[in-house]
């Protein structure tokens, strides 16, 4: 039994490790191909390139690892960054009194109502999250798109200065992303790994009737995490305007994709049971050196999308040919 | 406090109904305090209906009656409910996460309420580990849960329930995949639980199991209480007809002598079984067997002696490494199901939840599920056929409801397994293979399925059978050829007398050679 024991411990650590040097090979590929991809832009970009997808997907590892999904993160960021800079820009343009840091929370509120809508169809309608969420990512797509009429809202830079800070100058501001990539790690661990409010979502993931015999309330655990996957979306949405200074048509697509990439990479259960956000941040950086190795050894961007399909397929493969075995 | 002092449950005048259905007429159970109390009746008697009032999933308003805890009237109306008020119950399917701990599992309840509260992996192993010490119970609290056996997780489930602290647990059917020691390790655990003054109700089928522990039975036929009898009175016989309505001596029919010159129908020679997750090794040790015509040939052994993994090789589940199987003398290769089905093989699963039944679908789907062509004219379904053909199957089965349209999953078990039973005999073959065809079954079915095997053998077709209740497998086989860790280790004959020998030999105290 204790054999079992040290089995389950090393195949953990060898995990981890085939992870980074996973991550370690396909750097070393890309710079072998183009050394100048291992210099502290390129790095800072690599960064820069996952931190928004980032911030909404660290909530979704945990709806995941429940045994839910939500594919409407990135059309729920256009649609709250949009809202979140009409609501400081003021419509037309032009900047009123609002202070841009209202911008965030209009951006979290749309993304938890948001995010409550899925749970109320998806809980009490009975619909597969799956399903549900395709949904809701078509609404809030056309509602992002139609808001605004289709043009970018330009103008949240100015808030800062009515405000009276100068965007350009302050370091905390210009990587305000980071940070709250950062921070959402570290609440999105604790929340999973440190408190028994994860292992009740793990519960739910592995086996729905052995939560409830212990007396969890299913349906309301998945709403609170329906509610944060949502919030999370709609913090990033606000988070990427309140960094380019503007709502860009292209806001939120393909995350779904790349944040279940990550995700699974990451080593997180698409079935549900297991997850891990320290492993979304693996998975998201090795998403993104490959996104943007590629663009530095020249290969077509469009390949892209058809690699990160690939890298979802084989690790889904991977992980049941795995659980067949056990 | 001695055990007259009262009453730790009481459940007074329940009634409960389903639409016209009376699942529940006037019952009254009284558990006194620190006892172990038996609660027996057939599937349909009631008892799970019962067991889902206490534990809250019936919330109070649904039903009349009252439900007393420890002179206090309550009110359940969810799980959370009865477990505040010291009801904890061990449902009979296993219900555990696999991806986690065994002490995350135990602690789940606990953590299920505290959701805030930080969580300490090592603090929660070692309190899990002081818990399963004091109680004696044999996991390690470290381990993944998914890496445990069946019975391992059964134990889990008990321990979790016990961790809560009841002042009553229920534990429904637990022994239904629990090998020998694995029972008495349960056993001893109850035993520690009453020297605790821990209440149980125990729900059986298993008559050894109310005789060797329980100190007060209470019997329900058709949803009322049939009696209630005190240790002292216990007498199987009775027992058993206060339970069915009738004798004992009915639920085995009599089986015909095979004669020794009747044709051998299955040959197996030597045959080498691979092991599917270590390409290249044998799954178990070399093993030959004849089967002749008429014939029921009991496959003996404890779970893990390899004896549900002969019938499946032969059914194609498994990649076959040597050796030779013939069918009426003719040498055949099985490399998949449906070979193996067109060879004649017919296979009953002992898990008819995950493998053996569409669960959304109706009694007449199920059963012509494998005839699918014979009832189709290019392409479409004739409804017709459909119906008359799973009609026979229904009547002589007697399935209850008799309605070729209930779905399966509002049937007992009993008559789901009826089903099953029909849908591998509708397809005739001539050698069906049954795995626990009686599992959780309640006693009437049990008859039903006895009575169905025993005509289907004497109307010339051959029978595999594996059971882990070794009075049926003697009753019902002719020979039983027995199997012990992966080995052949003998051959005895039919007849109940038989039972210790075959449990000797089971457990691999005797020898082939020694008998």
């Amino acid at each position: 039994m204790t054999v079992t024991k040290t089995r389950d411990i090393s195949e953990n650590f060898k995990a981890s490790s085939l992870r980074i040097a996973f991550l370690i090979a396909v750097v070393g590929i890309f710079a072998l191909q183009n050394p100048a991809f291992i210099n502290g832009a390129s790095i800072l970009s690599v960064i820069q390139g996952m931190v928004f997808v980032g911030i909404a997907a660290v909530f979704l590892t945990i709806l995941i690892t429940s045994g839910e999904f939500d594919i409407s993160v990135g059309a729920n960021a256009a649609l709250a960054g949009t809202l979140a800079a009409q609501y400081v820009v003021g419509g037309e343009g032009v900047a009123d009194d609002r202070s841009p840091w209202s911008g965030l929370l209009v951006g979290i509120a749309v993304g938890t109502v948001i995010g409550l809508i899925n749970a109320f169809v998806v809980l009490v309608g009975n619909v597969p999250s799956f399903i549900a969420t395709i949904a809701m990512l078509f609404i809030a797509k056309s509602l992002a798109t139609y808001l605004p009429g289709g043009k970018p809202i330009p103008g949240y830079r100015d808030s800062w200065e009515a405000a009276g800070i100068n965007f350009r100058e302050s370091f905390f501001l210009k990587n305000f992303s980071i940070i709250v990539l950062i921070l959402m790690i570290v609440i999105g661990h604790i929340v999973l790994k440190r408190t028994h409010f994860g292992v009740v979502v793990s519960s739910i993931g592995s086996n729905k009737e052995a939560a409830r015999t212990s007396g969890t309330q299913v349906k309301r655990v998945k709403t609170i995490l329906f509610a944060l996957t949502g919030a999370g979306a709609g913090l990033a949405g606000a988070v990427s305007v309140l960094h380019f200074g503007s709502i860009y048509f292209s806001l939120g697509q393909g995350w779904e994709l790349t944040a279940i990439a990550a995700i699974v990479l990451g080593g997180t259960s698409l079935f549900g049971g297991k997850g891990s956000v320290i492993g979304l941040l693996f998975g998201l950086a090795l998403m993104q050196t490959i996104a943007s190795g590629m663009v530095a050894v020249g290969i077509d961007p469009w390949w892209q999308t058809v690699i990160t399909g690939g890298i979802v397929l084989a690790t889904l493969v991977v992980e049941q040919l795995r659980r067949k075995v056990t | 406090m001695t055990n007259n002092a009262g009453y730790a449950l009481e459940m007074i005048d329940i009634s409960k109904s389903f639409g016209n259905t009376v699942a529940l007429s006037n019952v009254d159970l009284r558990v006194k305090k620190g006892t172990i109390h038996g609660l027996i009746g057939q599937n349909g008697a009631g008892k799970s209906t019962l067991m889902k009032i206490l534990s809250g999933l019936y919330p109070s308003g649904t039903y009349s009656g009252q439900i007393v805890i420890d002179g206090k009237p309550v009110e359940l109306s969810s799980t959370l409910d009865a477990q505040s008020v010291g009801i904890s119950i061990v449902p009979q399917e296993t219900t555990v996460a696999d991806t986690l701990t065994v002490a995350e599992n135990i602690l789940l309840p606990e953590m299920s309420r505290s959701p805030l509260k930080p969580y300490n992996k090592s603090g929660v192993i070692a309190k899990v580990a002081e818990f399963l010490k004091f109680y004696s119970i044999p996991l390690q609290p470290e381990m993944l849960t998914s890496s445990l056996t069946l019975a391992e997780k059964q134990i889990l489930m008990i321990a979790r329930a016990i961790y809560m602290q009841p002042e009553v647990l229920v534990l429904d059917e637990p022994t239904s995949s629990l090998t020998g020691d694995e029972i008495k390790n349960l056993f001893a655990v109850v035993r520690t639980l009453k020297s605790l003054e821990i209440t149980t109700v125990f729900i059986t089928h298993k008559m050894d199991e109310i005789i060797e522990l329980c100190d007060l039975i209470t019997i329900l036929r058709d949803g009322k209480i049939v009696c209630q009898v005190d240790r002292v009175d216990f007498k199987v016989d009775e027992l058993v007809s206060h339970m069915i309505g009738r004798d004992l001596g009915e639920l085995y029919p009599q089986q015909q002598l095979t004669s020794q010159d009747a044709p051998v129908v299955l040959s197996v020679r030597d045959l080498v079984v691979g092991n599917p997750s270590k390409p290249g090794q044998p799954l178990l040790e070399p093993f030959s067997f004849e089967l002749r015509k008429g014939e029921i040939l009991g496959i003996g052994g404890l779970v893990g002696s390899g004896r549900t993994e002969i019938v499946k090789s032969l059914f194609g589940h498994y990649k076959i490494l040597g050796g030779e199987v013939q069918v009426l003398g003719n040498s055949i290769k099985t490399r998949s199901v449906s070979e193996s089905i067109s060879h004649g093989f017919g296979y009953i699963t002992e898990d008819r939840k995950a493998e053996g039944l569409f669960f959304n679908l109706a009694i007449k789907q199920n059963l012509t599920a494998s005839i699918i062509d014979a009832i189709t004219k290019i392409s479409f379904l004739l409804k017709g056929a459909e119906k008359s053909r799973a009609r026979v199957y229904l009547e002589s089965l007697q399935v209850k409801p008799q309605n070729l349209d209930e779905p399966i999953s509002s049937l007992s078990g009993g008559n789901q397994q009826k089903v099953v039973l029909g849908k591998s005999l509708i397809t005739d073959p001539k050698i069906l293979m049954l795995d626990e065809p009686t599992k959780g079954v309640d006693i009437a079915s049990k008859a039903e399925i006895y009575r169905t095997i025993t005509d289907y053998a004497k109307d010339g077709n051959s029978v595999l059978l594996i059971s882990s209740e070794f009075p049926e497998l003697l009753a019902m086989s002719h020979r039983v050829i027995v199997f012990s860790g992966g080995r052949f280790v003998g051959e005895i004959s039919g007849g109940l007398e038989n039972e210790k020998d075959l449990m000797l030999m089971a457990i691999g105290a005797v020898k082939e050679d020694s008998n």
